[in-house]
């Protein structure tokens, strides 16, 4: 059976910001310079060869796009300057609208008009919420100290939290199935439940510390994989700070945490250590964040390095509610610190009018949804190896070895 | 012409200390009847050459023998007018090669100083050839496509009258129906600017323009051409001198094509000529209905590379693809374009442009034997995709066009051999060599045939690496794609190049010299024609058709077609033919100088026939890197092995020599021979010479023939060892001492 070739399929993807794949003329040195390019899975010529023909199902199964982190050595080393890392980045944004069952990604990979409307319209929305749950509880509010959970009951922000945790949660779990049964094909079926709880600690282990990125040997790629871990770590520890801690646990009736948004209860901000562990966490992700943030918006405007030579809409949009949402976090914690209530109260709001839109919209559509792809994808494929390797014999391992090696 | 002999012996270079130069100053003047021998430290030093020319002035000497270097090296230096001179290799040959103070070594060199002695006895100055004739010096150029036009617009530049032969109506050729095309530096589609070069070529007093003409008969030979020339109706006769043969191309016929090729299947299938035809009225669409195109196929190599249609790369057609699928993107950017090729072939330069068709969105597939499925209106292709490992399918294709090449326009018409005997086999483009195909282009009045030999594929070719342009009859040059695949770029360096080699021929021959590769030779072969007995021989093998004859047989001998190799003097049975410095029996006489000791002094004797364009070189070499070979062989030089006749090898075995070994050029596929065919017939003449000692009883492992070129120095004193010592076990020639 002949592979259809898709001719729109190169226009398509464009639009996700493909530029330079029909000059490669598939000679491999790409592949052959790639330190995370396998045997069993050999990347990026084969990706590009892909593309140039149009071969939408063949990408649609394709594991390799996640195995790369674009470290610009295939780039740097293409005799055509046919770009092939970047090729792998487009279809990373290709294969998370393609995963994304709604049609929303595509949208908003393929067109900063609605993208900016989407942000613009959540924003709005958020904050517009904010100001009325403000306004309906006018006589609450603490105008003499800094007292956020006045004026936005603790218990509502939680309760607001997880019903969006959990819409956003179905999204991003629901695309990621449709990536595990993709990726799989029909070792989807086949492989053991618990082969994937086998290998769970590896996925955790890539998830926290993108050990994966690391093993681009790649002149200063060290650098960038620290500024991706502070990025990561910065983001996932305020997460768990705010959502667990701060807003969590009192929810919860445990309150002995409450040091931010409880004035009455815990007394003053500033009465508390420095050097308490969850104002030290805090600060770590402030600055973990605006180091990690800062350093790549610096990489892209200067072009630095191969992979931050072509910046899709989405990227900067990624970056600017990452950073803001940083800053106006810790603009809060200072309107604590200084006891500034409106100043505290009108930033607050702002907050959260970046930080749900970039939640919402770049968690299970967009960007971020490669925190879950990424680990995933490289689990699956220790899980496929471990499976082939135990249950297949040496000819049915070899039909699956790709026939084009490099 | 008296004869006063002079024989100069070098003692430097280490031959003083190897040799016994007394002993050879008495064996000058005893028996090679010098009158004088002297001996110069350096003979080619301003005070050396000082002496010659002080014995020339003063002693009236014009026989001139040194004993030093190889005759190819100082051949500058030792060069003395009016004087005849001939070469000892003393040097390369003999104490480069062999061990000093030597008894072998020495009888070596003696026995070289009696050949050269022999030699110069028996040879006469030349006399240039000078017909009677007025020598025309015009060049005659026949096509007048880009590379006739450049041909003959630098021919006039050069200051030559140039007379411009086109069957069409127009100049301009192939290309005068491409509107656009890429040229060097091959970096983007260009306007074809044909018309400028037609405007410049009409426009030159120097170039007599025959549009709508042809070449009826071209008779005699370079400076005494004639040129018989149909224009309206009407004729005319032209003197020429030499000729640029530009007659072109045609397109390979695609009805011949494999059917997964499609051609004729669709109309929708083209070829990459029709093309060009449906872009020179404007926007190309589908042939079918005039629709847009959206989707285009290339299909490279359709019938080349292939045994079964063209055996061979037209070189043009990756260009002509890359040129056409851009003009498709430039149309319409959003057009899909596909080339499937087996090996895309831009070389140098040419991949700038490869590039800039792969910058456009053009998408290049790797696939050997790409189908075109033309079911119904549709049409798609189906590949394997090397590059992908898998199958492909491209379908809703408006537009497939398929890279036909190119077939010269001496490639078609009945090979004039055949049609002697089967006149049914017409058409048959792919021939065994030496074929003449009556393509009725240059018409000529030779015995061999009306047009030029084929070199393979039908090209006229001669040697395509060592001697561009060259065809195997003299003075007739072809240049540009009649001559190999070519485009536009290359065509004008043809046209250039072969303008240049015909201004040489004029040249050369309007001063009685012979053109390439005996450049400048001014001996030429004359016919004692009392003995001839009309065998025909001399006429049949001549490589260059130089020969032609008379109705009872006779031969008349062409002498500005002759390139003076010789190979009629060792194909003549008779021995009728001779140069004034070079003939049957003047080789003979050196063969009997040579001194053969008896069977029981044990040194037997190995005479090696070398053609002095590869072999002696070769064994300069060997002298050059102090490489040592056995010392019983004595070497003749010979122009070319062609030039060997068999009586020699009677003489030798006769004289009891032991051993012959010729030592030729690579004949046959890939030949080197200087001369096409001489090592080849030198080769097949041995063969006769085995079956006849055979019959004598003389074991024919005496004898024997060795292909060497240039880069074999290594192998050769081997080589000749080898021989020595199956020699010694063969024994020795029973004819010794008789």
């Amino acid at each position: 059976m002949s592979n259809r070739v898709d001719p729109n399929l190169i226009r398509e993807l464009q639009e996700y910001g493909l530029k330079d794949a029909s000059k490669c003329y598939n000679c491999g040195n790409c592949t052959a310079i790639c330190d995370l390019s396998t045997p069993e899975n050999p990347f990026p010529r084969k990706m590009v060869r892909y593309v140039q023909l149009g071969q939408k199902e063949k990408i649609l199964k394709s594991p390799e796009p996640w195995l790369c982190y674009y470290c610009g050595d295939c780039s740097v080393r293409c005799p055509r300057e046919a770009d092939p890392g970047e090729t792998m980045m487009v279809l990373r944004r290709y294969l998370t609208s393609l995963y994304d069952w709604t049609g929303f990604s595509k949208r908003f990979y393929t067109s900063e008009k609605f993208e900016t409307m989407a942000v613009g319209a959540i924003g709005a929305f958020v904050g517009l919420g904010m100001i009325i749950w403000a306004i309906a509880n006018w006589s609450m509010i603490n105008w003499q100290h800094a007292d956020v959970s006045s004026v936005w009951s603790t218990e509502g922000i939680e309760i607001a939290d997880l019903v969006m945790a959990g819409i956003l949660s179905f999204f991003l779990l629901t695309n990621l199935y449709r990536c595990v049964k993709l990726v799989l094909g029909d070792y989807f079926k086949k492989i053991p439940l618990k082969m994937y709880y086998d290998e769970m600690k590896y996925l955790l282990v890539q998830f926290a510390t993108q050990k994966q990125f690391d093993g681009c040997k790649t002149k200063g790629n060290r650098a960038r994989w620290i500024a991706h871990l502070a990025i990561m770590t910065g983001y996932a520890s305020v997460f768990l700070l705010v959502v667990v801690f701060v807003n969590g646990l009192p929810f919860m009736g445990i309150n002995f945490l409450k040091f931010q948004r409880g004035w009455e209860s815990m007394g003053h901000v500033r009465e508390i250590s420095i050097f308490n562990p969850l104002r030290l966490i805090g600060y770590y992700s402030f600055f973990a964040l605006m180091y990690g943030t800062s350093y790549v918006i610096w990489s892209r405007l200067k072009k630095t390095q191969p992979q931050f030579k072509n910046s899709h809409g989405t990227d900067w949009m990624f970056l600017i509610l990452l950073q803001a949402t940083a800053v106006t976090g810790i603009l809060i914690n200072l309107g604590h610190i200084f006891d500034l209530p409106f100043l505290t109260y009108a930033i607050y709001v702002i907050h959260m009018m970046v930080a749900i839109p970039m939640l919402v919209l770049e968690v299970p559509f967009a960007k971020w949804a490669h925190l879950a792809y990424r680990p995933v994808v490289l689990m699956l494929m220790k899980v496929k190896a471990r499976y082939i390797a135990e249950n297949e014999n040496a000819e049915g391992a070899a039909e699956l070895a790709p026939e084009v090696a490099v | 012409m008296d004869k006063k002999t002079a024989v100069y012996i070098c003692t430097g270079c280490g031959i003083g200390e190897a040799l016994d130069v007394d002993q050879l100053s008495t064996l000058a003047t005893s028996e090679c009847g010098a009158a004088i021998c002297k001996n110069h430290a350096s003979l080619c030093s301003p005070e050396g050459v000082q002496l010659i020319k002080d014995d020339i002035a003063g002693e009236g000497v014009n026989t001139l023998i040194i004993g030093a270097c190889s005759q190819r090296v100082m051949y500058d230096v030792f060069n003395f007018e009016g004087a005849i001179l001939d070469r000892v290799n003393l040097r390369e040959q003999i104490v480069w090669t062999h061990p000093a103070k030597d008894e072998d070594t020495q009888m070596m060199a003696e026995d070289y100083l009696r050949m050269s002695g022999a030699r110069m006895k028996a040879m006469l100055p030349p006399e240039p050839f000078k017909p009677e004739q007025e020598l025309s010096r015009d060049i005659l150029v026949v096509g007048g496509g880009v590379t006739g036009m450049t041909a003959a617009l630098e021919a006039a530049k050069a200051g030559y009258n140039a007379v411009l032969v086109e069957q069409a109506e127009e100049l301009g050729g192939f290309q005068k129906n491409v509107t656009q095309n890429v040229v060097f530096p091959f970096k983007e589609v260009q306007a074809n600017e044909i018309g400028k070069l037609a405007a410049a070529v009409k426009n030159h007093e120097k170039i007599k323009v025959l549009t709508g003409s042809k070449l009826e008969k071209l008779a005699g030979g370079p400076c005494l051409f004639n040129a018989t020339i149909k224009q309206n109706g009407s004729t005319s006769e032209h003197p020429i001198g030499a000729v640029v043969l530009a007659a072109g191309w045609r397109p390979y016929d695609a009805e011949k094509l494999d059917p997964r090729f499609g051609y004729g299947a669709s109309a929708n299938v083209v070829t990459n000529v029709q093309f060009e035809e449906r872009a020179k009225s404007g926007a190309v669409t589908r042939p079918s209905d005039g629709g847009a195109l959206k989707t285009v196929a290339f299909i490279q190599c359709a019938g080349q590379r292939d045994p079964q249609h063209l055996p061979y790369c037209s070189s043009i057609c990756c260009f002509t693809a890359l040129k056409q699928a851009i003009q498709v993107k430039q149309q319409d950017p959003g057009a899909n374009v596909f080339v499937f090729y087996q090996e895309m072939r831009t070389p140098g330069q040419g991949e700038d442009f490869f590039r800039k068709a792969q910058n456009e969105g053009v998408i290049f597939v790797r696939a050997q034997t790409p189908e075109v499925l033309a079911g119904g209106s549709k049409l798609a292709v189906e590949a394997f995709d090397e590059l992908l490992g898998d199958k492909i399918l491209l379908d809703d294709v408006d537009l497939v066009v398929l890279a036909t090449g190119m077939v010269p326009a001496t490639a078609f018409g009945a090979d004039y051999k055949a049609k002697q005997s089967d006149e049914d086999k017409k058409n048959d483009m792919i021939a065994s060599v030496d074929s003449i195909y009556v393509s009725d282009i240059l018409n000529l009045e030779y015995r061999q045939g009306p047009e030029l030999p084929e070199l393979k594929y039908g090209f006229p070719d001669s040697h395509f690496i060592c001697f561009p342009y060259e065809s195997r009859r003299t003075g007739i040059y072809p240049a540009g794609p009649v001559r190999r695949p070519m485009g536009v770029s290359s065509a004008i360096e043809d046209g250039t190049g072969a303008a240049m080699k015909a201004i040489q021929c004029v040249e050369l021959t309007s001063n009685g010299m012979a053109v390439h590769p005996r450049a400048g030779d001014t001996s030429y072969p004359e016919f004692f024609m009392q003995r001839c007995t009309q065998c025909k021989r001399c006429t049949e093998e001549c490589p260059f058709g130089a020969i032609n004859e008379d109705e009872k047989g006779n031969p008349l001998p062409q002498p500005t077609r002759c390139r003076r190799c010789g190979v009629c003097m060792g194909a003549c049975p008779e021995r009728i033919i001779s140069f004034k410095n070079y003939s049957v029996g003047m080789i003979g006489d050196m063969i009997k100088s040579i001194n053969v000791p008896d069977e029981y002094d044990e040194k037997p004797r190995i005479l090696v026939f070398c053609c002095e364009n590869d072999a002696y070189p070769t064994l300069d070499m060997a002298g050059l890197r102090r490489m040592n070979y056995n010392a019983w062989v004595r070497i003749i030089p010979l122009r070319c092995l062609g030039s060997m006749n068999l009586v020699w090898i009677a003489d030798s075995l006769s004289k009891g020599i032991d051993g012959i070994i010729l030592l030729g050029c690579r004949h046959g596929e890939n030949y080197q021979c200087h001369f096409i065919k001489g090592s080849e017939l030198a080769n097949i003449r041995l063969g006769k010479v085995k079956e006849t000692l055979d019959r004598l009883a003389l074991e024919s492992d005496r004898v024997r023939f060795e292909d060497i070129s240039i880069t074999d120095y290594q192998k050769v004193p081997a080589m000749l060892d080898e021989f020595a010592e199956k020699l010694v076990e063969i024994g020795a020639n029973p004819y010794k001492g008789f």
